[in-house]
């Protein structure tokens, strides 16, 4: 079905695409037609019958093909016998439909008593009470009375806990299946289900761990009544005590748009952060976010968050003023001079970031700073990252998504839905990686090539590109290098690609083939890429670059980033190499110690974080910062997007932002800035910096409709939770080749390509990776993944370990003892450890990593 | 476990349908066969056997009533309480049964041999009262027509 047909909805004549939903086409009009089951984020099932609307169609003449008309020249219209669901009928041209008829009011008066039988009517106690469809419906249609004996109500069990993070209440669910088909169609984790039939019908999970699902507290919130609640806010508080506060995750490189709703809390003895929930951004997050995102937010509020400075007096760190203690570290920075160095980690805001750099810069001289952990491929992605207005909502039949190198689910929960929702409607998708992933369950071609070849695999890709002519004509007079690259490919025949990488060349052919053909191609890269990842990654670009898939939207390189804000820290800060030794180190929002990982020695440490890590236990000063809860400021997502989060609560004791810190030390040694909030900090960079020209707050706080219009509590079309966005959608800082008269140059760097008996040490993601930020959720921790090196039983062989052993690896002089655990699905040549340790470890991620495993019965670094 | 023991019986289910998931019905009998009932155990079995979710094979198992969630007795005694029956006397019927079992509707006899329950219409109502005793109709019941069939299958040493 194709183009438009008209159709009249009370009375109002509106053009709609065909195949629209009767129900999506009123609201085009503004028309709300009450629903429970329907969702516009999911397929219809018509399972309730509060859609209910009149429908005919205009009759026709057979001969003139020209409507009828009655005696006053009125089209005759043909209803149809009975009321239909408006969320199931597509619109047809000529259609006529009623939505507020006296049959209609009565249809829906009858369904709300029907379902209010079974309903307790708990609403003083209940979460959803005061933000529920329920509640809202039956205000606006529901009959006054019902005539069914309260106590003759069916009584069901109030509290069945689906697993750690959700709470079904089943005598509220009203059988809708929201939860079930976003399990489903959405999250593609069909772990919830209906059981029995009839009366005794009931909400399932049968998955182990129960409800085992990255997504689960989405169907909390598109549950159009209080049956589905989370362990983490059931029972704190009512909707209309909060307040919401626009902020975006600081997880992941996704950059979801959230709200925190915040109360005053005696318990917290200040303001407390009660829950987080999604902000609608089309192109970002929809209305989607994960369950990290959601639950880990009381690190924020924590009672161990630092709230006093900290100087070291008789080897104890000692509470001690912020005027001396500024004092004490202006005076050591200063001796320290153009020696002085710095490591900044990538979840500060862009505002800090920018200050720290010119903190150094300016005031000290010193060009030793460094961001953590170092990131390689930060260059190609400023050349080729995706193009501005990149939305995968927006790919389809000829758009092609490539995973390479890392795990989609498990670094950028909320992309793997969006590729999945492209792959639903009609993009296609190559997974490439050394393991499996649950993104390959919609591959229409699989890579599964050796770790560490990765950029072998995409020198092949280049042969079959080059060989078979496959270079875009149009980008030829763009290119720069390919001369060069033509020659340095001569040394790889696809032969020996194919033998070494594992792949079968005709995959890797029709890798490359897909990827020339593809309208649009977007190549996600992760980390795991790591045993040259410059190589990989350049590689990667010139596979782009050479077929024309840059410089525009829906195409360029997508990193699987690690944290919220690492494209802010590659743009402000980059990653270099610090000397070994320093007069005076500053480690701000890192922790290298507690990774694991060597750091500069210092004669001096300054540590400035949230909390006493592991790296501050060890410093002569230590600095207590803000989170990005408690301040205004912005992040750049990986696909570059910079938005900006709002202050939620007041600072946590004496805690002062990052950037303010940074200011007062500045000031002491002589600088003279004048910034009074991070705003002023963006205007500058807006100003001054070309790539975020524009950038202030007030166009980052720009909005549009977004469509379906979501989340109001007056909305009574789609009735859930997640919040309207009324803060602002960000601006995406433009790649370079998006630049027209920009030139686009080809990479060529020889591979380093392992040995084939060498072990590698790989790092890997997992969204529940054991870490300072989750360990204060408590609700995850049935979940959370330990730290332990994971191994296939034969390489746990080879190496004379057993599971559960400490395993000693040595990952380029650096030695990290955690436990052995065998993995049968685990190539056998490689030991998968937790990014957090290694890939924070720059040697592991740049180099070609060599190590060797001993046994020993350590206990574990922290 | 149906794996290994059933071999021949699963291969020769799948082989009858073009999708594995078609073969949900036909394995959950044979795990009621094989547990007495749908057992958690057995349910994962099918669903690794199908490629299904877990609970999508538990959905399957709540939905249709001849598929058992817990333990029952070895023989199944349903007595239909709809209008017609319950015109014709159905409660008496299902009161005898209580009486005659020493359990109430929805439960198993204690040496696990019944279990007693009623059902919605069972599309025997011309000759109501009507029961379904494992897979057998059993029409215009009386007291003694009971009595007779308990004393039979009470018998049989199954
Ligand atoms: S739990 Fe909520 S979303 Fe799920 S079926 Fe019940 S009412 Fe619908
Ligand atoms: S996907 Fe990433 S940004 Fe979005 S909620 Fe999850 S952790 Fe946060
Ligand atoms: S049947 Fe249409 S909204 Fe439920
Ligand atoms: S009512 Fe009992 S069989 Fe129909």
């Amino acid at each position: 079905m194709t183009g438009t047909v008209r159709v009249i909805i009370n009375d109002r004549p509106i053009e709609v695409p065909a195949g629209t939903l009767v129900v999506d086409a009123a609201k085009r009009l503004g028309v709300d037609i009450p629903v429970f089951c329907y969702h516009p984020k999911l397929e219809p099932a018509g399972m309730c019958r509060m859609c209910l609307v009149e429908i005919g169609m205009i009759k026709m003449d057979p001969q003139t093909r020209q409507p009828m008309r009655d005696e006053e020249g009125r089209p005759v219209i043909q209803w149809m016998p009975r009321l239909q669901t408006a969320c199931t009928t597509r619109v047809a041209e000529g259609m006529v439909v009623r939505t507020n008829t006296l049959q209609v009011q009565e249809a829906q008066r009858a369904i709300l008593e029907f379902l209010l039988t079974s309903h307790p009517l708990d609403c003083p106690i209940c979460d959803k009470g005061g933000e529920c469809p329920l509640q809202n419906l039956t205000m606006r249609y529901g009959p006054g009375e019902s005539r069914f004996d309260y106590a003759d109500k069916m009584h069901q069990e109030k509290r069945v806990p689906l697993g750690d993070l959700i709470l079904l209440d089943r005598e509220r669910c009203i059988l809708c299946g929201r939860c079930i088909r976003f399990q489903e169609e959405i999250a593609d984790d069909p772990v919830l289900g209906f059981s029995d039939r009839g009366r005794g019908m009931e909400i399932i999970t049968f998955s182990d761990p129960p409800f085992a699902s990255y997504f689960s507290g989405n169907t909390t919130d598109i549950c159009p009544v209080g049956a589905l609640t989370t362990t983490d806010f059931r029972f704190r508080a009512r909707p209309w005590e909060m307040t919401p506060i626009p902020s975006i995750c600081p997880h992941c490189p996704v950059g979801c748009n959230i709200t925190l709703d915040v109360r005053p809390s005696a318990r917290k003895g200040g303001w407390d952060i009660l829950r987080v929930m999604p902000r609608q951004h089309e192109a970002v997050n929809e209305i989607w976010i994960c369950d990290k995102g959601r639950f880990v937010h009381h690190f924020a509020t924590a009672e161990d968050r630092l709230r006093q400075p900290l100087i070291r007096r008789n080897g104890e760190l000692t509470p001690v003023s912020w005027e001396d203690v500024l004092e004490v570290v202006a005076e050591a920075l200063s001796r320290a001079g153009p020696q002085a160095a710095g490591l900044v980690g990538d979840r500060l805001p862009n505002e800090d970031l920018y200050l720290f750099r010119r903190l150094f810069g300016e005031a000290l001289g010193s060009s030793w700073i460094s961001m953590d952990p170092p990131i390689f491929g930060g260059e190609w992605v400023a050349r080729y990252g995706v193009g501005t207005g990149t939305d995968f909502g927006q790919m389809r039949p000829g758009s092609l998504i490539v995973v390479m190198a890392g795990d989609l689910e498990e670094e950028a929960p909320v992309w793997f839905l969006r590729v999945r929702g492209a792959v639903r409607r009609g993009a296609r998708l190559i997974v490439a990686g050394g393991k499996p992933q649950k993104a390959e369950r919609y591959a229409d071609l699989i890579l599964r090539y050796r770790f560490g070849t990765e950029a072998l695999v995409l020198v092949g890709a280049l042969q079959v590109l080059l060989d078979e002519n496959r270079v875009a004509p149009e980008v030829l007079p763009r290119l720069d290098g390919l001369e060069a690259l033509r020659k340095a490919l001569e040394g790889y025949p696809l032969d020996f690609i194919g033998q070494r990488t594992g792949v079968p060349v005709e995959q890797i052919r029709a890798f490359a083939r897909a990827i020339a053909e593809a309208g649009e191609v977007v190549l996600i890269f992760g980390r795991e890429g790591v045993v040259d990842g410059e190589a990989f990654v350049g590689m990667a670009a010139n596979v782009l670059a050479l077929t024309g898939h840059v410089g525009r939207p829906n195409n360029g390189l997508l990193p699987l980033w690690p944290h919220a804000n690492t494209q802010g820290a590659l743009d402000f800060i980059g990653a270099r190499p610090l000397p070994e030794e320093v007069p005076v180190l500053y480690v701000v929002g890192a922790d290298p110690v507690g990774d694991g990982r060597p750091m500069p020695r210092a004669g001096f440490l300054i540590v400035q974080d949230l909390f006493l890590t592991e790296t501050a236990r060890m410093a002569d000063v230590v600095l207590p910062a803000q989170s990005w809860a408690e301040r205004d400021g912005t992040f750049t997502s990986a696909e570059r997007r910079v938005q900006r989060f709002y202050k939620a609560i007041p600072a946590v004791g004496e805690a002062r932002g990052d950037w303010e810190i940074f200011i007062a030390i500045a000031l002491r040694l002589g600088q003279r800035w004048r910034y009074l909030s991070p705003e002023a900090v963006m205007d500058e960079i807006a100003r001054t910096d070309p790539r975020y020209a524009g950038m202030d707050y007030g166009a980052l706080a720009w909005t549009q409709p977004q469509w379906p219009p979501v989340g109001t509590s007056r909305d009574l079309y789609f009735g859930g939770t997640a919040r309207p966005n009324t803060a602002g959608l960000g601006r995406v800082r433009p790649s370079e080749a998006e630049t027209p008269e920009a030139r686009w140059p080809l990479a060529w760097k020889a591979p380093e390509i392992p040995s084939e008996e060498s072990i590698l040490a790989i790092p890997t993601r997992r969204l529940y990776q054991e870490g300072t930020l989750i360990a204060r959720t408590p609700h995850l921790r049935g979940r959370t993944v330990p730290w332990a090196a994971r191994m296939h039983p034969e390489t746990a062989r080879r190496l004379g370990l057993e599971a559960g052993q400490m395993a000693v690896v040595r990952v380029n002089g650096q030695t990290l003892r955690l436990p052995a655990l065998v993995d049968p699905s685990v190539p056998s040549q490689v030991i998968l450890l937790p990014a957090s340790l290694t890939a924070r470890a720059g040697v592991v991620e740049a180099l070609p990593v060599k190590f060797r495993v001993e046994v020993g019965n350590g206990a574990l670094p922290r | 476990m149906l794996r290994e023991k059933y071999a021949h019986e699963v291969e020769a289910i799948l082989a009858k349908y073009p999708v594995k998931r078609s073969a949900i019905l036909p394995l959950l009998y044979l795990v009621q066969q094989e547990y007495g009932y749908c057992a958690e155990e057995g349910i994962r079995e099918v669903a690794e056997i199908t490629g299904v979710s877990p609970t999508e094979v538990r959905e399957v198992v709540g939905f249709y009533s001849l598929f058992y969630d817990h333990p029952i007795g070895r023989h199944r005694i349903q007595i239909c309480d709809d209008l017609p029956c319950a015109l014709r006397g159905a409660d008496e019927l299902v009161a005898h049964a209580v009486r005659r079992l020493g359990v109430q509707p929805g439960e198993t006899t204690p040496d696990g041999r019944f279990t007693l329950e009623t059902v919605m219409c069972i599309g025997a109502c011309h000759r109501a009262p009507a029961m379904q005793v494992d897979l057998e109709f059993v029409e215009n019941v009386t007291p003694e027509v009971f009595d007779r069939i308990v004393g039979d299958l009470s018998r049989d040493g199954m």
